[in-house]
């Protein structure tokens, strides 16, 4: 976290401030990056900062920093993830909950198969512990298909498992 | 959940920081020795004070881990009181007319990427005034190449 006076005054221009807010905010946005635009995952981190930054002066409620830095790298790590166009559509099978003890396995090869928009929900719900409407919100999209979106990127783990 | 995880260099994180300033134009460099050498010399505020022209000293006043407070004489006499982060591989300082930053990451096959910015803050904002930012920043790059080799 970080103090909402640093975020007002990186907002008024002074750049030190916008130092340690960039301090702050790099781990989360690798960490929203990482799993959506999985090899691209630094180029993704990097854009959204750039666009964290570039947009900072328009943030309304330093409070709310955290979030809209969520919306913004979810959306930058789909974009850049699709002009890698490198992953393939995962196939409809079963839906394993959230806290599925088989979902604790390396992840890698089977988000690899997800296209990024299912991977971006899935971040969402299960590594940032948001609900459908609001993971919706953050994707833009109706809640029924945040709730596809989802119910398809479970599915895929657990085809990779029981095959 | 074994999430895949991100970790941007300090350069990456530089260009982001730096896309924030206007005029701060970043300068880029690969340089054939090793990252902590590089890292070495630009930690130590006499290089730092010899690669920018318009310094003829820097001398630390305050340190409160990496935050420092670096008192900087021009060669025309002027003086700034530069606060900010310098640590081995990263710094970003600013006064009221100044703006200086510098990083360094290890570069994929050998080598150390060097980026800087600054030059003339725009007095109250986080911005420089775009006159001959990356001249001066491929200028510093030069000395501190000249360094490395001595």
């Amino acid at each position: 976290m970080i103090e909402e006076h640093l975020v007002r005054a990186a907002q008024r221009g002074d750049t030190v401030a916008m130092n340690e807010v960039l301090d702050a905010l790099t781990p989360y946005v690798g960490r929203i990056c990482g799993p959506i635009a999985l090899h691209d995952g630094a180029d993704a981190a990097q854009e959204a900062l750039i666009a964290i930054f570039r947009g900072l002066h328009s943030l309304q409620e330093p409070a709310a920093l955290f979030g809209w830095a969520r919306a913004i790298a979810v959306r930058e790590a789909v974009r850049v993830a699709r002009r890698g166009q490198r992953q393939l559509p995962a196939e409809l099978t079963d839906l394993p909950a959230a806290d599925d003890p088989q979902l604790a396995i390396d992840v890698q090869d089977v988000l690899r198969r997800l296209s990024p928009e299912h991977r971006a929900v899935l971040v969402l719900r299960d590594l940032e512990g948001m609900d459908e409407q609001a993971a919706a919100a953050v994707l833009d999209v109706p809640e029924g298909t945040a709730k596809s979106r989802l119910h398809r990127a479970r599915a895929s783990f657990r085809k990779a498992w029981s095959s | 959940m074994n999430w895949p995880q991100v970790e941007l260099t300090d350069v990456e994180r530089f260009r982001a920081l730096a896309a924030a300033v206007p005029g701060a134009a970043v300068t880029e460099r690969v340089l054939p020795q090793e990252p902590d050498r590089v890292q070495a010399m630009l930690a130590d505020l006499d290089v730092f004070a010899t690669i920018h022209a318009d310094l003829v000293s820097a001398t630390l006043e305050e340190r409160d881990g990496d935050y420092v407070v670096v008192l900087a004489k021009g060669a025309r006499g002027q003086r700034a009181r530069l606060k900010g982060q310098f640590r081995p591989g990263w710094c970003w300082l600013q006064s009221r007319f100044l703006i200086i930053g510098m990083a360094v990451a290890a570069e994929p096959g050998g080598g150390t990427r060097v980026a800087l910015t600054g030059g003339i803050r725009v007095p109250g904002r986080g911005a420089i005034i775009p006159i001959k930012v990356r001249q001066e920043s491929s200028k510093a790059l030069d000395r501190l190449q000249q360094l490395l080799r001595d």
